[in-house]
């Protein structure tokens, strides 16, 4: 299963659009939404520090959650 | 003008060990509400919450208290007013 973190796509240009047009366009794709309900017995980041500061205690449902995403050309 | 009271480095470290572990108990509590027969986990979230009151009170016996409305003991006398504010930490 394709569970990228972020996907793109490509939205449509009209000629008549006055402003600048926008090519390309992304959305998050968290690994959640590929996992559905969680099993038991995930491996866990090996301390609480990490798990605190990678915002989730397992690594299987980390992500990054990019600001701007980053264009994929 | 004196300078106003510095707090030390460990209370810092320690505020943020007690931030990760209760971090882990969110999480821990979260994923049980879906899974309550996972003794495991159930098994970890109780040793987090031991080491998490441990921690506190560790925190509490040097630093002052860290909770008000009665989840700390107070100093005498009352130190809840003492700086740093939980907003100034």
């Amino acid at each position: 299963m394709d569970n990228t973190n972020t996907k793109y796509y490509y939205p449509y240009i009209s000629p008549f659009d006055p402003c600048k047009p926008i090519v390309i366009k992304s959305y998050s794709t968290p690994p959640h939404l590929y996992m559905g309900f969680q099993p038991p017995n995930l491996p866990q980041f090996s301390t609480a520090r990490e798990a605190l500061f990678r915002g989730t205690l397992w690594p299987a449902l980390y992500d990054t959650y990019p600001p701007e995403k980053a264009r994929e050309e | 003008m004196s300078t106003p009271k510095q707090v030390p480095q460990a209370y810092y470290d320690l505020l943020e060990q007690i931030q990760a572990i209760d971090f882990v108990l969110v999480e821990l509590n979260l994923y049980l509400d879906t899974h309550p027969n996972d003794a495991e986990s159930i098994q970890q979230f109780n040793q987090c919450s031991y080491e998490s009151r441990k921690l506190k009170k560790q925190f509490e016996k040097q630093f002052g208290p860290l909770m008000h409305f009665g989840y700390s003991y107070s100093n005498y006398p009352w130190d809840w007013i003492d700086v740093p504010w939980p907003w100034q930490v």
